[in-house]
C-alpha cells in the first residue's frame, strides 16, 4: 500500500469514554476499559499496512476521549502512531481532551510525545449546563485546568456546546465570556443537534427534553460569531475560531479536500479519491481486525461531477469559501461554469457572495448554510 | 366444440371481503385447472394493485373442466370487482353469464354491495345461488344471515349452499348446484355468429386480447369477423380460452367464453359491449351492449418534469386501453403547466389508477384533489358542465350552480344509526328512509352530494361504524346549492391548482383547515409564507408558515462528510417531488391535502 502515501494527515480514533453523554452519537465505548489492550494491538495491525515511517503534517487524536487511556497506554498509543508517521518540523499534533483527565502526568506525556495542540472539550462554564450534558467536570475548574496545559501546551482550543435545553442567551454569553477569560488559540462553537439514535433524541420524543427556539439557537450563534470576532478570533469556519495563524491544520485538510489516512473504529480516510469509512461498531473493528480482516464498512470513490458537488459543500464552510482558482486547480473546471445558475440564484437570495477572487456564505448564508450546501448537491 | 349442454357461465358477486376470491380459486384448484403448486392466493387479481388491496378490479374468465357422474363440463367463471366504484364492470361480467354464485360471509350477513350486485344479477335474468362462506368461523349467524337475503334480496334461502372456501368445505356442493341450477346456455351453432366483446386486454407480443362470449353460431380461427358497433374487419389470428393460462383451439361455440387475437394494436379500437360477427352473414341486430359507464370524480395529473408530458400522455393512454371507464383529456394550470384531466368512476377507482401510474410508469406526478361534475346555469341562459374548479365563472354570471347528487344505501349495525344519521346531516344529506333488516341491523337511505361522498365519507363511515357499515351509492341527478369557488393564496399568490368547490357554509371551516393542512405540508423557507383562503377577494382564513432561521451541521470533519452530505443529498431528493411556485416549493401531497380536511373541527 505504499502507494498511497500521498497524503500529509493522520487521523487516530480512540473509542473510549467513562461515559456516553446523552447527547454523543460518536463511536466509541462507555466502561469497557478492559478492551484498551486489544486496541492498541488492533490499531498497530491496522497502521502495518503502512510498511516504511510516513512523515505528515498533521495527526489528530479523536474520539472518544483519548485521555481516557491510562498514561501507560495512552504513551504507548502516541509512541505507536508517531513511529509510523513522524511529525514534519513544523506540523500540528493535536489531541481531544477531557478536563478531568488533564493530570501533570499526562500533560508530561502528551508533551514528550511531541503533541503540541490540545482541543479541551469543556462544553459549558455552567454547572447546570454541564449536569444537562452529563459531562464530569465542573465549570469553575476549567480555569486552572487550561493554565496548567498551557505551561507545557500554549495552543489550546476550546469547545463549547450552545443551545442546551434550558440555556438562556445569557448564560450563553457568560460561556463565551469565561472561555475567553482562560485566554484560549482557537475555540470551537457546536450548536447542540439531536441526532437519531441518542438519548437526547429519546428524551426529547417522550417530551422529557425541549429543544430550545430556533429563532434563540440564531442569536445565541451571532452572539459567538460577534464576541469571539471582537475579541481577536476569526470565524474560519462554521463553528470554528482562531487567533491568527492557529487555524486548526488538520482540520483544513478535511475542508479544502486534500487526502488524509485514518485509523481506528469509524474513522474515515480519503486517499485518491476515495473516502473508506471503519465499521462504527468497536468490538466489530476489534474482533474483524484480529481476524485480518477487512474493517473498511464503506468506500466511495465519487467521480468528477460529484466530487466537485461535494468539494463545494465542505468547502464552503470556510468563511474564506471556494476561491476560483482553488477549484481550476483541482478540477480543472471553472466554477461559474460549473455551477453559475446555482451561484447566481443564492445571490439573490442573499445568502451567497461573489467577487474576483471566488464564492464564500453571506452574512445570513452562515445561518442557512445547509440551505446553500444542499443547493449544489 | 363442446356440447353446449354441458356449458355453464356464471359469476360470482360478493361484497368486499365476503371471499369471492378465495371461492374462485378453490374451484380451479378442486377442478385441476390448476395445481396445487399453481395455486396461490387469489389467482385472478393479477394487477399488483388489487393483490395489495385485495379486490378484484378488472373482470377475467377461466374456462374450467369438470366432471360429475361421468359427464364433462365446461364451467366458465366470469371474476367480477366487488367494489361500488366498479358497479360497471361487474354489469359486464353478468351479461356474459346464465347464473351467479351470491357469496355472503356467514357471520357479516348482508352489506351494501351484496344488495346493489344481487339486484345487477336479478336485473340480468340471471339464476342466483345464494353461498354462505366462511361457516368454519368460531361464530357464525346462519340462520340470521339466511333471514337477511330473503328479506333484503329476496332470494330463496332454502337450498343455500354452506361453504368454506378457505378450508375447502362443500365445494363438491357449489360444482353440483352450477352444473344442476344453472341452466345451459341458449343459442344454435348454425344460426349466424353474435358474440358479446366482454373485456379487452392489451399484450405486448399479441397486441389486443379481446374477451368474448359466443351468444350463436361459432367462431373459429382464421374466420374473417365484422366487429358490428366498431364497424372494422379482421381476420382471426388466434382463438382459445383461458384454463386459467391462454389455451389455443381451433374454434368456440353457443355458450362459450373465450378469447380472440385479430392483430388489433390500439386498445381504443375494440369496444367493450361489442357485438362480433360473421363479415359475410350479419345477423338481424347487435348484442343490446351496455351502459357507458358514468364518470363522477376527476382530478388534474400533472409531471412534475415538464419534458414527462408526452410520456404521461402514452402512459395514461396505456391505462385507458385496459380500462374504458378511465378517460384523460390534456389541460393547462396555470400553476402546474400542462397535465391532464382525468375521470374516474369514483375515488378508489382513481386511487388504483394513480397507484398503477406510479408503479409502472415511473412518471412523477402532481395529482391534485379530485372533484366532481357541477352543472351552472349562466345569466344568459347556457348550461354548462364544469368538471375543474378552474373553470368556474365570476359569481356574476351565475343563476345556479347545481351539484350531483347520489342516493346512498347504508347498512350497518342499529346501534350506530345514530352516529350515521349525524355523519349525513352534516354532510348537507336529505334523509329517505330507514329499514330494519334484523333486530341488529338496518338500512338507511340518504341522499347526499357526491362531492360530499367523495371526500372521505367512506373512511369516515368505517370509523363511525368500527368496520360494520358499509354503502353502495347511485347518482339520480343534479340539485341546485349555495356552492362557491375556494381559492388559495400562497404568499398572495393564488394557486390555481387548489382551488375548490364548496358549499357557501362550509367554507370557512373547510378553509380553516387546509389553510393549516397547508401548512404541515409546506416546509419552512428562508422567509415567511402566508397562506390565505379567500372567496373572490375575501379573504377567509389564515395560516402563516414561519421563516427558517438557522439551518446549519455543526460538525463536518473526516467521519462526517460522507454521512451528512448524504442526508442533505435525501432531503435535496425529497425536493424533486415539489413544484415551484414563485419563491415557495410546494410538495406534491399538499394538493390533495384538500381531501383530508372534510371533518376538521
Amino acid at each position: 500500500m505504499t502507494h498511497m502515501n500521498n497524503f500529509q494527515s493522520v487521523y487516530i480514533h480512540v473509542p473510549f469514554c467513562r461515559h456516553r453523554c446523552g447527547y454523543c452519537d460518536f463511536t466509541l465505548v462507555a466502561g469497557r476499559d478492559d478492551l484498551i489492550p486489544r486496541y492498541l494491538a488492533a490499531l498497530e495491525r491496522e497502521m502495518q499496512t503502512y510498511d516504511q515511517p510516513v512523515v505528515v503534517q498533521t495527526i489528530f487524536f479523536g474520539g472518544g476521549t483519548p485521555t481516557h487511556l491510562p498514561s501507560a497506554e495512552l504513551k504507548q498509543l502516541l509512541k505507536a502512531v508517531t513511529t509510523r508517521f513522524p511529525l514534519a518540523a513544523g506540523g500540528e499534533f493535536s489531541i481531544e481532551a477531557n478536563p478531568l483527565d488533564m493530570t501533570d502526568e499526562v500533560i508530561e506525556v502528551l508533551h514528550s510525545a511531541g503533541c503540541n495542540r490540545v482541543s479541551l472539550g469543556v462544553q459549558s462554564f455552567d454547572n447546570k449546563h454541564l449536569q444537562t450534558l452529563e459531562r464530569d467536570h465542573q465549570g469553575g475548574e476549567i480555569s486552572e485546568i487550561v493554565q496548567r496545559i498551557r505551561a507545557r501546551i500554549p495552543n489550546v482550543s476550546l469547545d463549547l456546546i450552545f443551545g442546551v435545553p434550558g440555556q438562556t442567551l445569557v448564560d450563553w454569553e457568560y460561556d463565551l465570556e469565561q472561555a475567553l477569560v482562560c485566554s484560549p488559540t482557537h475555540l470551537s462553537t457546536y450548536g447542540l443537534t439531536f441526532e437519531e439514535g441518542t438519548a437526547f433524541t429519546t428524551r426529547k420524543r417522550r417530551g422529557q427534553l425541549t429543544e430550545i427556539d430556533e429563532g434563540l439557537e440564531r442569536e445565541m450563534y451571532a452572539l459567538a460569531i460577534k464576541t469571539l470576532n471582537k475579541a481577536g478570533f476569526e470565524h474560519y469556519e462554521l463553528s470554528n475560531f482562531a487567533r491568527h495563524g492557529y487555524q486548526c491544520q488538520h482540520n483544513l485538510a478535511y475542508w479544502n479536500g486534500s487526502p488524509y489516512a485514518a485509523f481506528g473504529p469509524g474513522a474515515a480516510s480519503y486517499l485518491e479519491g476515495t473516502r473508506r469509512t471503519n465499521t462504527r461498531s468497536v468490538l466489530g473493528y476489534l474482533s474483524r481486525m484480529e481476524q485480518g480482516a477487512s474493517v473498511i464498512a464503506e468506500a466511495e470513490t465519487l467521480e468528477k461531477e460529484h466530487a466537485m458537488r461535494e468539494a463545494l459543500y465542505v468547502g464552503l464552510r470556510r468563511l474564506n469559501g471556494m476561491d476560483y482558482t482553488e477549484f481550476q486547480q483541482r478540477f480543472g473546471v471553472d466554477l461559474q461554469e460549473f455551477a453559475g445558475e446555482t451561484i447566481q440564484r443564492l445571490v439573490k437570495q442573499g445568502l451567497l457572495a461573489t467577487d474576483e477572487k471566488g464564492i464564500r456564505l453571506t452574512g445570513e448564508g452562515v445561518f442557512l448554510a445547509n440551505r446553500v450546501m444542499a443547493e449544489f448537491l | 366444440m363442446f356440447d353446449q349442454r354441458f356449458i355453464r357461465n356464471f359469476s360470482i358477486i360478493a361484497h368486499i371481503d365476503h371471499g369471492k376470491s378465495t371461492l374462485a380459486d378453490q374451484l380451479l384448484l378442486k377442478s385441476g385447472a390448476i395445481t396445487q403448486r399453481e395455486f396461490r392466493e387469489q389467482i385472478l387479481d393479477d394487477l399488483d394493485v388489487e393483490r395489495e388491496r385485495g379486490i378484484t378490479v378488472k373482470a377475467r374468465a377461466v374456462a374450467i373442466r369438470y366432471t360429475l357422474d361421468g359427464q364433462e363440463y365446461e364451467i366458465n367463471l366470469i371474476d367480477t370487482p366487488g367494489h361500488v366504484d366498479f358497479h360497471y364492470e361487474v354489469s359486464r361480467s353478468l351479461a356474459a353469464c346464465e347464473g351467479a354464485l351470491l357469496v355472503v360471509d356467514a357471520f357479516q350477513g348482508v352489506q351494501a354491495q351484496t344488495v346493489a350486485n344481487a339486484y345487477a344479477a336479478i336485473g340480468c335474468d340471471l339464476e342466483i345461488i345464494p353461498v354462505l362462506n366462511k361457516i368454519d368461523l368460531p361464530v357464525t349467524r346462519i340462520p340470521e344471515v339466511m333471514e337477511e337475503i330473503e328479506s333484503v334480496v329476496g332470494l330463496d334461502t332454502s337450498n343455500a349452499l354452506k361453504v368454506s372456501a378457505k378450508a375447502g368445505i362443500g365445494i363438491e356442493d357449489v360444482f353440483k348446484a352450477i352444473v344442476e341450477r344453472i341452466p345451459a346456455p341458449k343459442g344454435k351453432p348454425d344460426d349466424p355468429l353474435r358474440a358479446l366483446v366482454f373485456d379487452s386486454k392489451y399484450d405486448h407480443y399479441r397486441g389486443v386480447i379481446t374477451y368474448i362470449r359466443v351468444k350463436e353460431g361459432t367462431i373459429s380461427k382464421g374466420q374473417k369477423i365484422y366487429f358490428m358497433k366498431a364497424g372494422t374487419a379482421h381476420e382471426i389470428l388466434e382463438i382459445g380460452q383461458f384454463r386459467p393460462h391462454m389455451l389455443p383451439c381451433e374454434e368456440l361455440g353457443p355458450g362459450q367464453v373465450g378469447y380472440i387475437v385479430t392483430g388489433i394494436k390500439v386498445l381504443g379500437n375494440v369496444h367493450v359491449g361489442d357485438t362480433v360477427c360473421d363479415y359475410l352473414r350479419r345477423p338481424a341486430a347487435p348484442l343490446p351492449g351496455y351502459e357507458i359507464p358514468q364518470q363522477m370524480v376527476f382530478c388534474g395529473m400533472y409531471p412534475i418534469d415538464a419534458s414527462d408530458f408526452e410520456h404521461l400522455r402514452e402512459e395514461l393512454a396505456r391505462m385507458s386501453l385496459n380500462d374504458a371507464s378511465f378517460s384523460f383529456a390534456a389541460d393547462t394550470s396555470e400553476a402546474l403547466g400542462f397535465g391532464f384531466r382525468c375521470g374516474f368512476l369514483g375515488m378508489l377507482h382513481m386511487e388504483i389508477i394513480q397507484q398503477r401510474l406510479e408503479k409502472e410508469a415511473n412518471v412523477d406526478l402532481i395529482q391534485t384533489a379530485p372533484n366532481v361534475t357541477y352543472q351552472i346555469l349562466k345569466t344568459n341562459g347556457e348550461e354548462v358542465f364544469i368538471d375543474n374548479p378552474q373553470e368556474v365563472p365570476d359569481a356574476g354570471s351565475i343563476t345556479e350552480f347545481r351539484e350531483p347528487i347520489a342516493k346512498v344505501a347504508f347498512i350497518l349495525p342499529s346501534d350506530k344509526i345514530g352516529a350515521v344519521m349525524q355523519m349525513c346531516a352534516d354532510r348537507r344529506g336529505v334523509f329517505v328512509t330507514t329499514e330494519f333488516l334484523g333486530p341488529q341491523r338496518a338500512q338507511l337511505v340518504w341522499e347526499l352530494p357526491l362531492a360530499e361522498i367523495v371526500f372521505d365519507m367512506y373512511d369516515k363511515l368505517k370509523s363511525i361504524t368500527q368496520g360494520y357499515g358499509t354503502m353502495n351509492y347511485e347518482i339520480i341527478g343534479y340539485r341546485a346549492a349555495d356552492l362557491v369557488k375556494m381559492d388559495i393564496l400562497v404568499k398572495g399568490e393564488r394557486v390555481d391548482a387548489l382551488s375548490t368547490i364548496v358549499h357557501r357554509t362550509s367554507a370557512e371551516r373547510r378553509g380553516r383547515a387546509l389553510c393549516k393542512r397547508l401548512k404541515e405540508e409546506i416546509s419552512r423557507h428562508q422567509f415567511e409564507i402566508p397562506i390565505q383562503a379567500a372567496l373572490g377577494a375575501r379573504i377567509i382564513a389564515r395560516e402563516t408558515i414561519s421563516a427558517v432561521r438557522k439551518d446549519v451541521t455543526a460538525k463536518c470533519y473526516g467521519g462526517d462528510i460522507s454521512r451528512k452530505r448524504k442526508l442533505l443529498e435525501k432531503q435535496k431528493e425529497g425536493k424533486k417531488r415539489m413544484k415551484q411556485f414563485g419563491s415557495v416549493e410546494i410538495p406534491q401531497k399538499a394538493f390533495l391535502s384538500v381531501l383530508d380536511t372534510g371533518n376538521d373541527e
